[in-house]
């Protein structure tokens, strides 16, 4: 597991700086980007083996429409992408745990923020088929 | 329209005089059979009967042409029920010109009864409609008597009542008609600007709601903004928390462990109560549930499960009794599932220990009703009208339990009443609660 790239995108710094502490002290290599934008570049200089994506950052969809970007792109399509949200309580979207499957969102696996960090760790590993 | 009713009044007022005639009817033939026994006039029986009988069928009809409209539902049935309600009145008005005519016209005092249907008309259709109601009244009743003063038709007077043929004297005749015609219009007059005055009060109390609602909106979506920007705050902080207590960031000597402790466990309330604030006013603004068919046995096992150990804990027993054969319910699963989970949780949380939790359920042809029985501290009275209210906790409630969010019952209550069921308690302080609940059941069409 060590040397997993794991790539967070969420503009708001304190939740990436935490995330990042508790990837990184289980060995885990972390990058982050504020933006789908920087997202991109960063991925261009490096593929990374799981990302971590919020829902709102720019916009209130940006993370859903990268997310559907990312399964289209056929160098990108078969990372695992793990969705952050509180935005489940802002706006009334109910999402079930199989969401993921469904084509509008495909996305592997929904956190709701606080994450705590056994689940996000546990979460990962399961990801990333450690 | 021109008047204070909403659909579903105007069709309760239609049935209201259906039930009206059905007595009318039988007055009419119970009083033609008191009056022919009493003045010997047989003449005057049977037309009476006949119109009684007519009555009655007319009647009947009306109820089954009622009783269809209701069940169209789709058809703008103000308007049908409005045009119904005009046809009765006028149909009514022709049969007691009949009536009047076979006991004795001008001479039999019930004519006066025309008035009945003035003033139902001015109360259930509008001004103009009311006035041509009672011009038909008028008219029908000054044909009656021109009619009978020109003899052009029989005059049939009650034989043994009168003495005199009040119906040939012009002054009589005259005089009753006018003081008549302008009794049904002042009538109407009076009636119906009683009726324009309430409508308008209606109308401000309806625009007052509307604006209440608005505020309340607003208020709901400020709420909103305000737990989802704290909270995301919150979310930060706990996760730093989380990082120190977990040891991520290094050790910690032990006064620093217990304060992190401390700011943890405060950090994780407020959290919950933000969550659970955000999930009310959430459901108080889009008023929508997500919907499906779902086991309600299933619901309240899972809601068991979540409490055992925490009644174990307390030697309290818990039981269910469910006496239901279908237990199907259309509606969100979680959402009653956390309800009943909520109920059972404070039951055992204001239950001293060995005392007892017990669930019934139990239906009827609408409704499954869920009742949760505890032998608890119970709720003060005067405050058994609150304890739904957002951030109420009864007085007994915060001794026991100084935390809580106050905002359980809330949510329970938004459940319930969003699946269009009830939510109340029963309780004597000192002896325990009861709190039931109401869902109504799935009818498979």
């Amino acid at each position: 597991m060590a040397n997993q790239k794991i790539l967070i995108v969420d503009d708001d710094p304190d939740i990436t700086y935490t995330m990042q502490m508790i990837l990184e002290s289980h060995g885990y290599q972390v990058d982050s980007a504020v933006n789908s934008t920087t997202a991109k570049s960063r991925m261009e200089q490096e593929k990374p083996d799981l990302i971590i994506l919020d829902v709102m950052m720019d916009t209130m969809h940006e993370g859903f429409d990268f997310d559907r970007e990312l399964k289209h792109h056929p160098e990108y399509k078969d990372i695992p992408v793990l969705m952050l949200t509180a935005v489940k309580e802002r706006f009334g979207l109910d999402f079930k745990p199989e969401a993921g499957n469904q084509e509008w969102l495909p996305v592997e696996e929904f956190l709701d923020k606080p994450v705590k960090p056994t689940v996000l760790l546990e979460k990962v590993e399961k990801l990333l088929g450690n | 329209m021109e008047t204070i009713l909403d659909n579903e009044q105007f069709v309760k007022r239609a049935f209201w005089l259906v039930k009206l005639r059905w007595i009318t009817a039988f007055l009419l033939i119970g009083i033609a059979y008191v009056i022919s026994k009493l003045f010997d006039s047989a003449s005057l029986e049977i037309p009476l009967y006949v119109i009684g009988a007519v009555l009655l069928a007319y009647n009947f009809l009306l109820y089954l042409i009622l009783r269809c409209l209701v069940r169209l539902h789709d058809i703008p049935l103000g308007r049908a029920i409005n045009r119904i309600i005009i046809l009765q009145i006028t149909a009514d008005l022709l049969i007691l010109t009949g009536v009047i005519y076979y006991s004795g016209g001008v001479e039999n005092p019930f004519f006066f009864y025309y008035i009945f249907h003035v003033i139902i008309s001015s109360m259930l259709l509008s001004r103009r409609m009311s006035y041509l109601q009672a011009t038909l009244a008028v008219f029908l009743f000054g044909l009656l008597l021109t009619l009978e003063y020109f003899k052009i038709i029989r005059h049939r007077p009650i034989a043994g009542f009168l003495d005199v043929n009040l119906f040939q004297n012009t002054y009589y005749v005259l005089g009753v008609f006018v003081v008549f015609s302008t009794t049904l219009y002042l009538v109407v007059y009076m009636t119906t600007s009683i009726v324009l005055q309430l409508r308008k009060q209606q109308d401000r109390y309806k625009l007052l709601n509307l604006e209440l609602n608005k505020k309340d909106r607003i208020k709901n979506e400020y709420l909103l903004s305000v737990s989802h920007d704290i909270k995301s705050h919150m979310a930060v902080i706990k996760s730093c928390l989380d990082i120190l207590s977990t040891h991520m960031a290094g050790p910690l000597n032990e006064k620093q462990s217990e304060l992190v402790e401390r700011a943890d466990r405060r950090a994780f309330k407020s959290i919950a109560f933000l969550s659970t604030l955000l999930k009310l006013t959430r459901m108080r603004l889009t008023g929508k549930i997500e919907r499906e068919r779902f086991s309600l046995k299933q619901c309240i096992y899972n809601a068991f499960a979540a409490i055992e150990e925490k009644a174990e804990f307390k030697a309290i027993s818990v039981t269910y009794e469910i006496y239901v054969k279908k237990d199907t319910v259309f509606g969100s699963p979680l959402l009653i599932e956390e309800t009943l989970r909520n109920l059972l949780i404070n039951a055992v949380k204001y239950t001293p220990e060995n005392g007892t939790v017990s669930l019934y359920v139990t239906e009827d042809n609408t409704f499954f009703t869920i009742q949760i029985t505890d032998t608890g501290i119970g709720i003060p009275s005067d405050e058994k009208d609150k304890i739904f209210d957002e951030f109420y906790r009864a007085e007994n409630a915060r001794k026991v339990e100084k935390d809580g969010t106050g905002l359980g019952l809330s949510i329970s209550r938004e459940v319930v009443q969003r699946h269009g069921g009830a939510i109340w308690v029963s309780s004597h302080e000192g002896t325990g609660s009861t709190f039931s609940f109401t869902l109504p059941k799935y009818k498979n069409a």
